[in-house]
Order: structure tokens, then C-alpha cells, then sequence
């Protein structure tokens, strides 16, 4: 029989596949990259087009290359992927569309996904649940890190289901969303949102020891950026920072008795 | 706690990354976990912001920021208890034991990166098993092949973060013990960190306005302050 029983992949399965999308990176090598998570994730589809044992081996194995994007992205390039292979497995398209669909993908969604996600909108709600934390304690972090993931997942969910419905069209959805003018935004307002913890942060230091410390913070917030953005290394400025406090707090109680 | 740093270090790169294993997460569940929510928030915040640009772009490595964090929560929130079991309890403690828990445990997220590198040269040998059962007939086991991935990452966490805050609860308490009066000292070193980790997170931000916005917000905030404590001072 040349063509399999159905080339429609079942919701179920469709579904599978997604939440099989989540362990996309547990088996990272700098070989393959995420070539492993992506044979995993897809391979459910696969058994259901190909029931002939060869023909799925196949399929998996071109699926076993080498392949890497950003995790939540890489959703719309599985849904994708999925949608070529139901039109190989009809007969429509040679075996290589998927491969050629991927290859062409996975590096511009690899760009849009770490420039959005990794340094934008993630970096914004680890500063907006750092400040919530700081003003009203545990309840602002879980409230945060809800709507973070609403978002997150929803667009994860979404991408899949462009990929798989739209194939190639699904570069034209993702550019609608505007995602790098998005981002310009969150990052401005992540840097603003960590500027005000550290205002907060001086603000309690008053509460909690003497005016000093206000200043040993405004000092370590600002001087800590300067050293940073001249190329300091984190571990060793984190050293120096806990150094000058601690040194300024035995020099004050040396010379005044206090801080 | 063990379990819960493998299942952070698991989270955070090999299944779902949905900000669970962050410090600002992370370190709240393991103070939750050691029956300490506020101390595990306490460090969660600088932590969280000190991190903030610790992300896996491609193929560079960023440091562990899960296996940090869970480290530094765990011996903050244990070596404080101990500390107040033995009658100390003024409000210097708990940020002069953080303070010596970020000195003792910081490191820590360098030597997870090292793991992380090691997990990626072990995933290789995944990738031969993954081939040897796809020639050999096994579809379905070669695609399992990806989940035992998880293995490796889970270990590092389950074992280095508890072993970690144990040497810094050994240490912790004896080093406050012998200088008591080093506790104002060690606090104000805290407040220099925790605003110190507010640049940090701004300077990830990545972007060419970031330091106007950072610190014409730390003025505003400021601002804001003094204007409330003046405000409440007239009332």
C-alpha cells in the first residue's frame, strides 16, 4: 500500500505532540542540539501517518538532524513540520519539504524567540515579580508569574496551531505581532522597574538601620551599573559590592560609633 | 530540598521553562520548603534581579542560576533558624546570614555551568544510543532516548545545591558566633548587594536606554519616597 490509512494527524495526537514539545531541550547536545527533543515530540504523528514500520523509521530518522531554535517558538516549526509530513505521507510532497521547511525556519524564529522572550519579556516579569515581592510579598510574585505563563503558553499553543495549520504561512502570523517593537518596550520598562527596586530597597535600609545605608545603596546601585557597563564580571562585583558595605558600616561605627 | 533543586534544575532548561525554576520561584518554594517562606522571599528578590540576564541563547551557557539560588535560600533560611534556636534575634540577622550565604554559595552557579557542559558532552552519547535504535529497527525507544536527558541535571541539583547550603550551615552559624557585633556590618553588606543586583538586572535589559530609564527611575522612586515620609510626617 503506498499511502498510509489517513493523512490527518488526530487532535489527540496533535495535542501529544505539544505537551511532548515541552521537553524539547532535556537531551540538548552540541552536536544534534535539539535534534533529540524534536524526534521525540514529533514522533507521535509520525506513527500516526506512517503505520508501514519502515516508512516511520524513516521519517524519524530525518527527524534525528541536526536542529535548533528557541523553545517556545520551535512550536510553530513542530506544527509545522507536522503539517509537511501529513502532505509527504499523502504523496503530495517529496520527503525533504519538511526538512527544508525547518532549515529555513529555525534560525530566524531562533532570533525573534531569544530576542523577545529570553531578553525581553521574561527579563520584564522577573523585575515586575522582584518589585511586586518587595511591595506586597509573596501574593505579587504568584499573580506575576500567572500572567507570564498565560502569556507564555498562549502564545506557545497559538504558534503551534499556525504552524500546523498554515505551514509556511506562519512566518507572516509571527511578523505580525511585532514581537522586536514589543520588546524595545519591556526592556525599557524592565530597566525602570529595577531602578525602582532599587529605590525601595534604599527606602527599607533607612527603616531598618540609619540614613547611611541610604546611601551605601544609591551608591551600590549606581556605581554597580557604571562597573557593569564598562565590562566588570559579575561573581568578582558582587564581592566587591558586599566588601563596601560591610567596610563602610566598620568604618563609620570606627570614626562615629554608628553608621 | 534536594528534590527540590533537581526538579528546578530540571525545569529550567529541559522541561517547560515556565519561570518555576527563577530565583524568584525558586527561592520562596525553598524557604516554603524548609518552613520559612519569608527568609526563602528575602533572597529571592536580589537573587532574581542579580540573574536577570542569565539566559541560554544558542549554544552559550549561562551560569546556574537555579543551583545558586537554591543553595544560598536553603543555608539562609536553615542557618537563621539555627541562629535564632540559639537566642539570637535581633533584625541584623537575617541579612548578615544572607550576605554570608551569597559569599559562601555564589560560586555555586559557576560550578553548575561547568555541570551543564558536562550534561551536553553526556547528551552526545544519547544521540549514538537514539541512532543505534533507530538502525536497529526501535523507533520508539530512540525517540524515548531524549528523556533521559533529564537525568544528569536532575542529579546536579538534587546533589550540589543541599551540599552546598550544608557547608554554609556549618560555617554560617560558627562565623556569627565569634563576631556578634559583626552583624550590623554584614547587614549593611546585604543592603549594598541587594542594590547592586537592581543594576545588574538593569544592565541585562539589553538595551541602549536602559541606564536613562534605570536611573531616572531610581530618582523618581526615591522622590516618591521622601515625598511619602514627609507626607506622613505632617499627618
Amino acid at each position: 500500500m503506498p499511502f498510509p490509512f489517513s493523512a490527518k494527524v488526530p487532535a489527540a495526537t496533535l495535542a501529544r505532540c505539544f505537551w511532548r514539545s515541552l521537553f524539547l531541550q532535556a537531551a540538548w547536545n552540541r552536536r544534534g542540539m535539539q535534534n533529540l527533543g524534536f524526534a521525540y515530540a514529533i514522533d507521535p504523528a509520525l506513527r500516526a501517518l506512517y503505520p508501514d514500520p519502515a516508512r516511520r523509521r524513516d521519517a524519524l530518522g530525518r527527524h534525528l538532524g541536526f536542529f535548533n531554535c528557541h523553545p517556545y517558538t520551535a512550536a510553530a516549526i513542530l506544527g509545522g513540520a507536522i503539517h509537511h509530513e501529513e502532505r509527504v505521507a499523502a504523496g503530495v510532497e517529496a520527503s525533504g519539504a519538511p526538512l527544508a521547511y525547518k532549515a529555513t525556519l529555525q534560525g530566524p524564529l531562533a532570533a525573534i524567540g531569544d530576542g523577545f522572550f529570553w531578553t525581553a519579556l521574561r527579563p520584564f516579569f522577573g523585575a515586575l515579580a522582584a518589585l511586586g515581592a518587595l511591595l506586597f510579598g509573596w501574593p505579587a510574585v504568584v499573580v506575576v508569574l500567572t500572567i507570564y505563563n498565560a502569556i507564555h503558553l498562549a502564545l506557545r499553543i497559538g504558534l503551534f496551531r499556525t504552524g500546523y495549520r498554515q505551514g509556511d504561512a506562519v512566518v507572516g502570523a509571527i511578523a505580525g505581532l511585532c514581537l522586536p517593537v514589543l520588546a524595545e518596550r519591556l526592556r525599557l520598562g524592565g530597566a525602570a522597574l529595577c531602578g525602582l527596586s532599587a529605590a525601595v530597597i534604599a527606602a527599607r535600609a533607612d527603616l531598618l538601620m540609619r540614613a547611611g545605608a541610604v546611601l551605601v545603596a544609591v551608591l551600590a546601585a549606581g556605581l554597580g551599573y557604571l562597573a557593569l557597563a564598562r565590562g566588570a564580571r559579575l561573581l568578582p562585583t558582587i564581592y566587591a559590592a558586599i566588601l563596601a558595605g560591610t567596610g563602610a558600616a566598620l568604618a563609620a561605627s570606627r570614626f562615629h560609633g554608628s553608621l | 530540598m534536594g528534590l527540590v533543586a533537581g526538579l528546578a534544575s530540571v525545569e529550567r532548561k529541559g522541561f517547560l521553562q515556565a519561570m518555576l525554576s527563577r530565583p524568584i520561584s525558586l527561592a520562596t518554594i525553598v524557604g516554603l520548603s524548609l518552613g520559612d517562606v519569608a527568609g526563602g522571599l528575602y533572597v529571592a528578590v536580589p537573587l532574581e534581579l542579580l540573574w536577570l540576564g542569565a539566559v541560554n541563547l544558542g549554544a552559550a551557557l549561562p551560569v546556574h542560576e537555579a543551583l545558586g539560588t537554591a543553595a544560598i535560600a536553603g543555608a539562609t533560611v536553615l542557618a537563621a533558624q539555627s541562629l535564632r534556636g540559639m537566642g539570637l534575634s535581633e533584625p541584623a540577622l537575617l541579612p548578615a546570614v544572607a550576605t554570608l550565604a551569597v559569599i559562601l554559595c555564589a560560586p555555586l552557579a559557576l560550578l553548575g555551568r561547568r555541570a551543564d557542559r558536562l550534561a551536553e558532552r553526556w547528551n552526545e552519547r544519547l544521540y549514538v544510543r537514539a541512532e543505534r535504535e533507530l538502525a536497529a529497527g526501535n523507533a520508539a525507544a530512540a525517540a524515548r532516548v531524549n528523556l533521559y536527558g533529564l537525568a544528569l541535571p536532575f542529579a546536579v541539583g538534587f546533589v550540589l545545591a543541599p551540599l552546598g547550603a550544608w557547608v554554609a550551615v556549618l560555617v554560617v552559624p560558627l562565623a556569627i558566633e565569634q563576631a556578634p557585633g559583626a552583624l550590623p556590618a554584614l547587614a549593611l553588606g546585604w543592603v549594598a548587594f541587594a542594590a547592586f543586583a537592581c543594576a545588574s538586572g538593569a544592565k541585562a535589559m539589553r538595551a541602549v536606554r536602559a541606564s536613562t530609564f534605570y536611573f531616572g527611575a531610581i530618582g523618581v522612586g526615591l522622590c516618591l519616597v521622601l515625598a511619602t515620609a514627609l507626607a506622613s510626617g505632617r499627618s
